[in-house]
């Protein structure tokens, strides 16, 4: 029970890292970036390969990091910005944001072939028990640095003034460029934030998958289920509450149910959550947002 | 029945007749050049079949996308799971139980129509967006259900059912599966075109580009898009149902990368055109076959292709190509604005009077309602306006005029309060209920469809006055009936614009018209249904002092003819000399309710709201 439910928030960290890459972008854009699971892959495959060439691991790991990063603004400038452009309200970015995700997984398939590559091993070689459970290092490291991010970032969102830009920008962009918002800065800087969450999504992910090119699929899918079971659309942390439930049901499924169980259950699990609440189970407020909201500064209401 | 059945044949035969007097030849050239083509396919090898027949069901699934995404706006990424319905329900059912393919055609019709409508009811309690999300966790769901369950084989999928053999004597018309997808793919685009054609199109467009507006003219704007949303999902499982026919269906041909790739398809072609569809499935399909690389490098290609499709040509190749050739068309000169100051026309369709002159025609009792946060915009507010009166509504900004007209049109739910029309209570009646009721309004900010000309804006007023519109509109173009009532539909609309004062302006697109003539469009679209009470939300702002008087003429005209209306307006100049009755409000509250000289001399209107001078 422990095991499961602790493997399942390790892994689930990583789910609601990707999910909150979604909804960042498309709290600030009103854009789903359907490449966003490609763009953790680039980290992973930086990553791998700059390791393999005898880089040192942490400058891999940066590497990595800057690659997704890089990705992600390529993709706001390439597949977001011209649609919006044409029309606020179109749902082109539909097509093009997919048809960037099918250019970078074909261009990376072309390049480093279908296969995985072995990746860092990290902390995966560390053992820590908790009771009865077992983790790796590595998914330690998952959990700590996810609820980290999480954290850091609903604090910048709710006590700076580029936080609230956000807001702002998210509600009428127009309105936010008229009061001398930079709006285009603050998309480009929401699409690099994401491609800096999916990246290390990524890198925490890499040691137990290895790198693959098609890795990005599966990953910006369940990311996707993260974001829409949490509410994350509503708020981008409670994508991350989402996906440590994703990844504690999934884990339990398997456990309880099947050992393939976590092949559907979480489409399961996400259909029954929007039929009964389409906006996501995390979307109010939770207790931790409101203690957030008690240590902000006084005077910034 | 009989008499029925007697003049069936005769309305057919003056349906020929017609259709030849009209210059139809180029159509029906047409289609037997398509028909010629079918059976040239018919003959031909194996791959070229299997081409044309996959990007023929492709082009069904792209036609069944844009029915809901180009006349309703509604993206649907659930047509992949549709058409995996259609294919697995064939392919199982044929293969496992022995059944019938043919018989087993409306059963795939009923049941994935009946999923659109489940779906669509679902996913449109939350619009826009969620629409999009909730068809393609839809698909989602359907896809992994197929990979892992037992009785659709797994990742292997299943073999589909082989087209049963033609008898020998019909052997010379080729392949029967050619046949059979291409007249299906016909009859969709029939279907498609005829809707096109017929006055439900404007009506569509309304839904979607000014929802209000439309449930303001009694459109019954959820249960339509429910409709058509089923309409295209059975259009996309009876794709599948074609489908099943070429080969192995297993759960990649259905996943949601494909509903992607049938969005690609409508935006590339031309979204909201009836070809662009059509040739956008044409490329998508055949791109892989033509371009014979590596696959990858094919992917990649398809990918930035996609892209620059998007944001090049958003209108896809149909929208780009009508451009170029609206472009060579010599430009029309704009004509001045005098028509609009022409004195209005003698006759605007009205209701007929007839209950007793003194009857309430709206009655609101103790009306409360706030907003979910905020202070409360109206308190305990009454209001009687009686049949045939001009009814004015004036207080500062703020005081809840607009939010009142939106209580009494039923667009707000008061927290407390009672609405009467016509002595009815109509608290539970939604707005396209209370406008079948003779009660039709305008808007403050006019709610109106761009792209369509201002007649066919004022057209949508007649919706509820068509019969079966619905029932006729899939096959609009040839029925006899269709076209008399046609004629009726745009003779009316252009009467209603010529009443009041803009005949000049029917075949503008109302992208293209001053605000002065959105404001008198509404008001035809009004006007044109013959209503019996109307709610004229602020109909003078950004007029010019024309066409204010000229305003108050048709007003004046409409009394005359016995229609009760409510105005809410700011120019009290151009107000009071209408009104039998004037209400204040100031925050929510009735200051008085009396004649237009009373309201003149009233002290504490004179403070608040006329200015004390």
């Amino acid at each position: 029970m422990l095991q499961f439910v602790l493997s399942g928030i390790a892994i689930g960290a990583v789910y609601g890292l990707i999910g909150m890459a979604l909804a960042i972008s498309f709290y600030v854009t009103r854009v789903i970036n359907f490449a966003q699971g490609q763009i953790m892959m680039i980290a992973m495959m930086i990553t791998a390969t700059t390791d393999a060439l005898g880089v040192p691991t942490a400058l891999a790991v940066l590497l990595g990091l800057l690659a997704a990063l890089l990705t992600a603004v390529l993709s706001y400038y390439i597949a977001v910005k011209p649609v919006l452009a044409f029309n606020r309200f179109s749902f082109g970015w539909l097509v093009s944001t997919l048809g960037f995700a099918v250019i970078v997984e074909n261009a990376a398939a072309f390049a480093w072939g279908p296969t995985s590559r072995p990746f860092p091993q990290l902390l995966n070689g560390i053992s820590l028990h908790f009771g009865g459970a077992v983790l790796t290092g590595q998914q330690c490291l998952s959990i700590v640095v996810a609820l980290l991010l999480a954290g850091l970032f609903e604090l910048v969102r709710r006590t700076t003034l580029f936080g609230k830009l956000g807001v702002a920008m998210a509600a009428d962009p127009e309105m936010a460029s008229a009061i001398g918002a930079n709006t285009s800065l603050l998309a480009v800087a929401s699409f690099a934030i994401s491609g800096l969450f999916a990246g290390i999504g990524g890198i925490l992910i890499g040691p137990n998958t290895f790198a693959n090119p098609y890795l990005g699929h599966t990953y910006g899918i369940f990311g996707f289920i993260a974001m829409m079971i949490g509410g994350g659309t509503e708020r981008p942390v409670a994508a991350m509450w989402g996906g440590l439930l994703l990844g504690i049901l999934g884990e339990g499924a398997n456990t309880l149910i099947d050992s393939q169980a976590s092949d559907w259950f979480p489409f399961v699990l996400l259909a029954i959550i929007l039929v009964v609440t389409p906006r996501g189970l995390f979307a109010g407020s939770l207790g931790w947002s409101r203690l957030v909201a008690a240590l902000r500064p006084a005077g910034q209401a | 029945m009989s008499g029925k059945a007697g003049s069936m044949p005769r309305s057919f035969g003056l349906s020929r007749a017609r259709l030849a007097r009209l210059g139809r030849v180029p159509l029906i050239l047409l289609v037997v050049a398509y028909l010629i083509g079918t059976w040239g396919i018919a003959q031909a090898d194996l791959n070229v079949q299997s081409l044309v027949l996959v990007a023929a069901v492709f082009g069904m699934l792209a036609i069944s996308l844009d029915l809901v995404a180009g006349m309703l706006g509604l993206y649907s990424l659930g047509q992949g799971g549709f058409f995996g319905i259609g294919a697995y329900v064939t392919a199982i059912a044929a293969t496992t139980f022995g059944i019938n393919p043919f018989l087993l055609l409306p059963i795939v019709i009923v049941v994935s129509g009946a999923a659109g409508v489940i779906i669509g009811a679902m996913s449109l309690r939350v619009s826009g967006l969620y629409f999009a999300i909730t068809t393609f966790v839809f698909t989602l769901v359907l896809t992994v259900l197929a990979t892992d369950l037992q009785i659709t084989g797994g990742t292997q999928g299943l073999l589909g059912p082989s087209f049963p053999d033609l008898p020998d004597s019909l052997a010379w018309i080729g392949t029967p599966v050619v046949w059979c997808i291409l007249l299906a793919l016909l009859v969709v685009v029939g279907l498609v075109w005829s809707l096109r054609r017929s006055p439900l199109y404007p009506v569509l467009l309304a839904i979607r580009d000014a929802e209000p507006f439309a449930e303001a003219a009694g459109v019954r704007t959820a249960r339509l898009k429910i409709g058509l949303f089923g309409i295209s999902a059975a259009i996309a499982g009876a794709a599948g149902w074609l489908f099943s026919f070429l080969g192995v269906v297993s759960p990649g041909q259905f996943d949601w990368s494909v509903s992607l790739n049938i969005l690609v398809m409508v935006l590339v072609g031309g979204i909201n055109t009836t070809l662009g569809p059509l040739i956008g499935a044409l490329f998508v399909s055949m791109f892989p076959a033509i371009v014979n690389i590596n696959p990858w490098i094919q992917e990649i290609i398809y990918g930035a292709l996609s892209i620059c499709a998007i944001t090049l040509f958003p209108e896809g190749v149909v929208g780009l190509v009508m451009r170029r050739l609206r472009g060579l068309s010599p430009t029309e000169e704009m004509t001045t604005q005098n028509e609009a100051a022409a004195a209005p026309a003698s006759r605007v369709p009205a209701a007929a009077a007839g209950a007793p002159a003194d009857a309430i025609a709206v009655e609101c009792r103790a009306i409360t309602f706030g907003y979910a946060s905020g202070p409360t915009v109206l308190r305990g507010v009454d209001l009687a306006v009686r049949r045939g009166h001009i009814h004015g509504l004036i207080g500062p900004n703020g005081s809840g005029k607009s939010t009142l007209a939106n209580v009494i049109a039923g667009r707000l739910h008061p927290q407390t309060g009672q609405t009467l029309v016509k002595g009815q209570a109509v608290d539970g009646i939604s707005p396209s209920g209370r406008a079948r009721l003779g009660l039709r309004r305008t808007f403050q900010a006019a709610q109106l469809v761009r792209e369509l000309t201002t007649s066919q804006n004022v057209s949508v007023g007649l919706y509820t006055g068509i019969p079966a519109l619905l029932r006729r509109a899939p096959v609009w173009p040839f029925l006899p009936s269709a076209r008399r009532d046609m004629r009726q539909v745009s003779r009316q609309s252009d009467e209603a614009m010529r009443a009041v004062g803009a005949a000049a302006w029917t075949e503008r697109h109302i992208a293209d018209v001053p605000h002065g003539i959105e404001q008198l469009t509404q008001l035809a679209a009004v006007c044109v249904a013959a209503p019996d009470i109307i709610i004229l939300d602020e109909p003078a702002t950004g007029l010019s002092v024309r066409e204010v008087d000229h305003l108050t003429g048709i007003l004046s005209d409409l009394k005359r003819q016995g229609v009760t209306m409510i105005i809410i307006e700011h120019q009290t100049r151009f107000l009071l000399p209408l009104c039998d009755q004037v209400t204040v409000l100031n925050a929510g509250e009735v200051i008085i309710t009396a004649t237009a000289d009373e309201i003149r001399a009233h002290p504490v209107v004179r403070r608040v709201y006329l200015g004390d001078s």
